[in-house]
């Protein structure tokens, strides 16, 4: 069976296509203010990247913020029953799933059948998300995809006291007016964005095996950090992390 | 006899003299880097405003930032905390005050006083933008209108946008996109002041409220957010007397007199 999963993310649109067990292809861009007209090419060229015709695709599940905006998709579901989904196919012995997304962090605890048992969900406070590294980076001229570059060359990292988005970028200012070095002060934002993961999964309860998605989690400057203060083991997500979700949706398509 | 009261704030330091319990000089002056240097030269600026001997003053009491090096630097005879000072300094004013609700720059306080002036309660957001000053700040820069400007055209308003969001970074995405959609700007700055009103609310309600509520801070300046604010509180806030930005000065000063009195 081929199934799509396509997840409407605040900062970035994600599409999978599952042929069987096989990630067959996927396709990452940026959410644009215009969604509804442009889903379906996204949704074309994602097919012609597995090599197919759109119409070969049997089931489409679609998810996240704007999920709505996919009127062709078979049926939409929420984003923390995509993540334990993809969470569940690919490690089954994972019982605590974090993502971090562009404006939110989601922690799920799972159980043996890879059934959401219980998550905890922070969407109302930029802090820790993906869009507060944008916000702190484009501050200091850094693009987000050259983070962990940058990081490689700090020597010693500027701890951030503040954690709202607001306070931290007048923090970083007054860093940055202090003459300390732009590698140490992004080293000082990932390692607020790690502090806020941990926080979170402390709070919401730890397991023995866990995993890190979203898109947050390409960066392994931050995800270091994680692994670092979490106790257990960590386990990788097999592909992009950021198209977790995504590909949840298209493990969901092909088990309707 | 001539007491004086100095208030060391994030952005602003002030500092008043007062003789029977009324205000003969006053001076507010943007902060140096360093607390003690902003002291002196505000302390300097009100002795040479008011035309006293510094002998003349004898008691002075220091509140705000580096409260206690003022005092240990001989500046001040004694430091008491911004939320006690801020507490007297608006009973003093008016004695029917029971709660205040200060809004300034950085962050947000909500004080509760009983019927002698004694601070019952307090609680403060200086941990999350939203819900203080500079939320504003944000939000005028994204609209591209002064602060001022902000509180005045949100009054044309006839459909104001309702916000999805709490977050500062997140609703200043949400006021680019209404207006990328063409929304008028007295409409999204109305939605931006009920928004900011919405967390000064969900402040206020921690400390259950009682009249009369004064409201002081740079944020009572903008009239849109303060009357949105009465309407969901439905009551009348009190307004003081003398500039808001004076109240934590003034309560040390009131401070000040009454120790000196004593001695």
């Amino acid at each position: 069976m081929i199934t799509m999963g396509c997840d409407i993310g605040s900062l970035f649109i994600k599409a999978a296509i599952l042929k069987g067990d096989d990630l067959a292809a996927s396709k990452i861009m940026m959410t644009t203010g215009n969604i509804a007209s442009e889903i379906e090419d996204f949704l074309k060229a994602t097919a012609a990247g597995a090599g197919i015709e759109r119409d070969k695709i049997e089931c489409l599940a679609g998810t996240g913020s704007g999920a709505d905006l996919l009127k062709n998709a078979e049926f939409t579901e929420d984003i923390v029953t995509c993540l334990a989904a993809a969470t569940a196919f690919y490690l089954p012995k994972v019982k605590l799933s974090i993502d971090i997304g562009g404006q939110s962090i989601t922690s799920m605890l799972l159980n043996q059948d890879g059934e959401v048992v219980d998550f905890m969900r922070n969407d109302k406070c930029a802090s820790g998300s993906g869009r507060f590294l944008e916000v702190m980076s484009a501050k200091l001229h850094v693009n987000i995809a050259d983070i962990d570059q940058t990081v490689a060359r700090s020597a010693k990292p500027v701890a951030l006291s503040a954690q709202c988005g607001v306070f931290a970028e007048s923090e970083l200012i007054s860093h940055v007016n202090e003459g300390e070095q732009t590698p140490d002060i992004i080293a000082g934002v990932c390692g607020s964005v790690a502090n806020i993961v941990v926080a979170q999964a402390r709070r919401f309860g730890m397991a023995d095996h866990y995993t890190i998605t979203g898109g947050v989690a390409q960066i392994d400057s931050v995800l270091r950090i994680i692994k670092e203060k979490l106790s257990g083991t960590y386990h990788q997500f097999p592909h992009n992390p950021q198209l977790a979700a995504a590909i949840g949706a298209a493990v969901l398509a092909g088990s309707e | 006899m001539l007491f004086a009261g100095i208030d060391i704030g994030s952005l602003t330091a002030e500092a008043v003299i007062i003789e029977d319990g009324k205000i003969i000089a006053s001076e507010i002056i943007s902060v140096l880097p360093n607390p003690v240097d902003s002291a002196k030269k505000v302390l300097g600026l009100v002795i040479q405003k008011s035309g006293v001997n510094p002998g003349q003053i004898k008691y002075t009491v220091s509140t705000g930032y580096g409260r206690e090096k003022l005092q240990s630097r001989g500046m001040a005879d004694e430091n008491i905390s911004e939320i006690s000072c801020h507490g007297l300094g608006a009973f003093t004013l008016n004695p029917e005050v029971r709660t205040i609700v200060d809004i300034g720059g950085q962050d947000a306080k909500v004080i509760k006083m009983n019927g002698s002036g004694k601070l019952e309660n307090f609680v403060m957001n200086d941990k999350c933008a939203a819900g203080t000053g500079h939320f504003l700040e944000v939000m005028s820069k994204a609209l591209g209108v002064s602060l001022d400007e902000l509180g005045l055209i949100s009054q044309g308003s006839k459909k104001p946008v309702q916000m999805s969001n709490r977050c500062t970074i997140y609703i200043e995405t949400e006021v680019i996109h209404y207006l990328q959609r063409g929304v008028p700007k007295a409409d999204v700055a109305a939605g931006i002041n009920i928004a900011m009103a919405e967390r000064a609310l969900a402040l206020v309600r921690r400390v259950k409220p009682e009249k009369e509520i004064m409201i002081t801070g740079g944020v009572a300046k903008n009239v849109a957010v303060r009357d949105e604010l009465q309407r969901m509180l439905s009551l009348k806030f009190v307004l003081p007397s003398i500039d808001p930005q004076l109240i934590g000065a003034f309560g040390a000063a009131v401070f000040a007199e009454s120790k000196g009195k004593e001695k």
